[in-house]
C-alpha cells in the first residue's frame, strides 16, 4: 500500500498535462478577465482562477479513476494484495497533492504579471484555503468515476465542472446574477470554495456559513462517492 | 493450492460453466485447454475471486481467494488487464512488488532494458512482458496466467517459461504444443464442462498413444480392428489409419497377418488430435 501510494504521488506530480490543464488554462482566462477584457479586478480574479484549476485538479482524479476501470489497471490492481481502499486513498492523495502546485502558479502569475500585491500573511494562507475548499470535489469526482467509464466520465465531468464553476461565479462574479439564481449560486460549492480566498483578501476570516455549506456539500459528495464506489468497487 | 467445486455460471442465456469442478496441488503445472468460449476465462476469474458463481465455490491456498491475494503469495496474469500509459515499467513493477511480503524482480535483460520507458511507447509483447513480471513481483508460490504467451516472440517465450519452471502453475491456453510442452496435467473444457482431465500423456492415451498408417490393395477393416493393441480404425479408400496404444505388437500382427501392407508410417499423437477427438472440433 505504501509503495502504491508513494508511485501515485510520484505520477501525480511528474504528470506535465496536469499542471497545463489545472495552472496553464487558468492563468490565460486570468489574463484574459483582467488584461485583455478588463472585466474583473485582479486579485478576485486571481483567487476565482486559482480556486477555478485546483476544482479541476480535485474533480478530475475521478476521471483518471474511470479510465484506470476502462483500461482494465484496476483489474489488475485487484489481484494484487492492494486493498481497495488502498487505490482510492492513493488516488486522491497524488491527486489532492498535484493541485497545491498549479494554485501556486496561478497566484505567482497574479503577483508577477498582474501586479497584485498582498501582506505576506495572505500569500501563505490563500493556498491553503483554495485547497481546502476544493476538497469536496475530490469526493464528487470519485462519484462520477465509479459511475461512469472512460470517455463518457470525462465528458460528463467537464459539463459538472464548467457549470458548477459558472453557478459558483468563478468565471463572472455573481454580484451580476439575477436575483434567484444568484441565491442559488451563493449556495453552490464552488462559491463557497472560492469566497474563502476572496474573504482572505481583505483580511477576513471564512464565515460560519461558508464552513456550514462547504462541510455539507462534502458530506453529501462523499456519500455520493462512497454509494457508487461500493457498488462497482474494481470493477 | 486451487480448489473448485461444482462451479456453475450464466450470462443470460448462455452458460459459461456447467458444473466444473478441479483441485491443484502443490508443484503441479496445469495447462487449461479449450476453444474460445469453453470457459477458461470465466473458471479463472470466479477461481481470482473477480466474478461470483451462480453456483459452487473457489478457494485458494486453502482460503477465500480474495483473502489469499490479500496475503500476497499468488501471482496472476490477466488476459485484458491495462496498464498505465504515463508511467515508466521500472517504477510500476517497482511499485506492485512493494505490495507483496516478498518483493521479487523478474532478471530479465529485455525487461531491464525496458525499465525506463514509459509503457505508453510499448508493443504488445513487451505489455506482456510488464505484465508477466507484475504476476511474478510477489514471488508467488501459486501462479495463474490467462493465455501467457500472446504477442510474445520466441525468445521471450522460452524467458517466460523457465521462470515458471519451479512453480505450481495454471495456465489457459488455446495452443496446444504449449500445453504438450509445459504441463505435467491437462484439463480439457469444452461448453463450460470438464471433458478430459488427466496427464499428458494419459491424453494421449485416450485416443492411442501412437497412429499407424498403411495402405492395403484389399482393405480389411474388421481384420484391422481386431489387431493387438489397436482401438480405432479409419479407413478411406485404400489406406487405413489405426489408432494403437501398443504400436509394437500392432505392427508385428499387422506385417505377420498382412503380406500387402505398404507405405507403413507411424507418429506420435500429439494433443491436436486429443483434442478433435474429445471435442469434434480443432483449436
Amino acid at each position: 500500500m505504501r509503495s502504491f501510494l508513494r508511485f501515485e504521488v510520484r505520477r501525480a506530480l511528474s504528470n506535465p498535462v496536469n499542471l497545463v490543464f489545472l495552472a496553464g488554462f487558468p492563468v490565460l482566462l486570468y489574463l484574459l478577465w483582467t488584461k485583455v477584457l478588463d472585466l474583473a479586478s485582479g486579485p478576485v480574479s486571481m483567487v476565482s482562477m486559482a480556486t477555478y484549476g485546483a476544482m479541476g485538479g480535485a474533480l478530475f482524479i475521478g476521471g483518471a479513476i474511470a479510465l484506470e476501470r476502462s483500461s482494465g489497471w484496476l483489474r489488475q490492481l485487484a489481484v494484487t494484495p492492494l486493498p481497495a481502499h488502498g487505490y482510492i486513498v492513493s488516488k486522491l492523495a497524488g491527486g489532492m497533492l498535484a493541485v497545491l502546485p498549479s494554485v501556486v502558479i496561478v497566484l505567482a502569475a497574479g503577483a508577477l504579471l498582474g501586479g497584485v500585491r498582498l501582506p505576506a500573511a495572505t500569500w501563505l494562507a490563500l493556498p491553503l484555503l483554495i485547497w481546502a475548499g476544493v476538497v469536496p470535489f475530490a469526493a464528487l469526482g470519485v462519484a462520477f468515476g465509479y459511475s461512469l467509464k472512460g470517455q463518457s466520465a470525462t465528458i460528463a465531468m467537464m459539463v459538472a465542472y464548467f457549470v458548477l464553476a459558472v453557478l459558483g461565479g468563478l468565471w463572472l462574479p455573481v454580484s451580476r446574477m439575477p436575483g434567484g439564481l444568484r441565491t442559488l449560486a451563493e449556495y453552490s460549492p464552488a462559491y463557497q470554495a472560492g469566497s474563502l480566498g476572496w474573504r482572505a483578501l481583505d483580511g477576513l476570516a471564512p464565515t460560519g456559513t461558508s464552513v456550514l455549506v462547504l462541510a455539507a456539500w462534502a458530506a453529501l459528495f462523499v456519500l455520493l462517492g462512497g454509494w457508487r464506489y461500493r457498488s462497482a468497487a474494481w470493477r | 493450492m486451487l480448489e473448485l467445486t461444482g462451479l456453475k455460471k450464466n450470462y443470460g442465456e448462455i452458460t459459461a460453466l456447467d458444473g466444473v469442478s478441479l483441485r491443484v496441488g502443490e508443484g503441479e503445472k496445469v495447462a487449461l485447454l479449450g476453444p474460445n468460449g469453453a470457459g477458461k476465462s470465466t473458471l479463472l476469474s470466479i477461481a481470482l475471486g473477480l466474478l461470483t458463481p451462480d453456483a459452487g465455490a473457489a478457494r485458494l491456498l486453502g482460503r477465500p481467494p480474495r483473502e489469499a491475494l490479500a496475503a500476497g503469495r499468488v501471482g496472476v496474469l490477466l488476459q485484458d488487464a491495462g496498464l498505465p500509459d504515463d508511467v515508466r515499467v521500472g517504477d510500476l513493477v517497482a511499485a506492485v512488488a512493494g505490495m507483496y511480503p516478498t518483493p521479487s524482480i523478474l532478471a530479465d535483460p529485455e525487461l531491464e532494458a525496458l525499465a525506463g520507458r514509459r509503457v505508453m511507447g510499448l508493443s504488445g509483447g513487451q505489455r506482456q512482458l510488464v505484465r508477466f513480471a507484475l504476476a511474478l513481483a510477489g514471488d508467488p508460490a501459486l501462479l495463474i496466467l490467462d493465455e501467457p504467451t500472446v504477442g510474445l516472440d520466441v525468445d521471450a517465450r522460452r524467458s517466460l517459461w523457465r521462470q515458471v519452471r519451479d512453480r505450481t502453475v495454471v495456465f489457459a491456453t488455446h495452443y496446444l504444443a504449449e500445453a504438450d510442452d509445459h504441463a505435467d496435467r491437462v484439463v480439457l473444457l469444452a461448453g463450460g464442462r470438464v471433458v478430459a482431465d488427466g496427464p499428458v500423456g494419459e491424453m494421449k492415451a485416450l485416443v492411442g498413444g501412437t497412429e499407424v498408417r498403411l495402405t492395403l490393395d484389399t482393405m480389411d477393416e474388421p481384420r484391422l480392428r481386431s489387431l493387438p493393441g489397436v482401438h480405432d480404425v479409419l479407413v478411406e479408400g485404400a489406406s487405413a489409419t489405426l489408432r494403437t496404444g501398443d504400436s509394437d505388437a500392432t505392427l508385428r500382427a499387422l506385417f505377420a497377418g498382412f503380406g500387402d501392407a505398404r507405405n507403413v508410417r507411424t507418429s506420435e499423437a500429439d494433443l491436436e488430435s486429443v483434442f478433435v477427438s474429445l471435442t469434434g472440433k480443432g483449436a
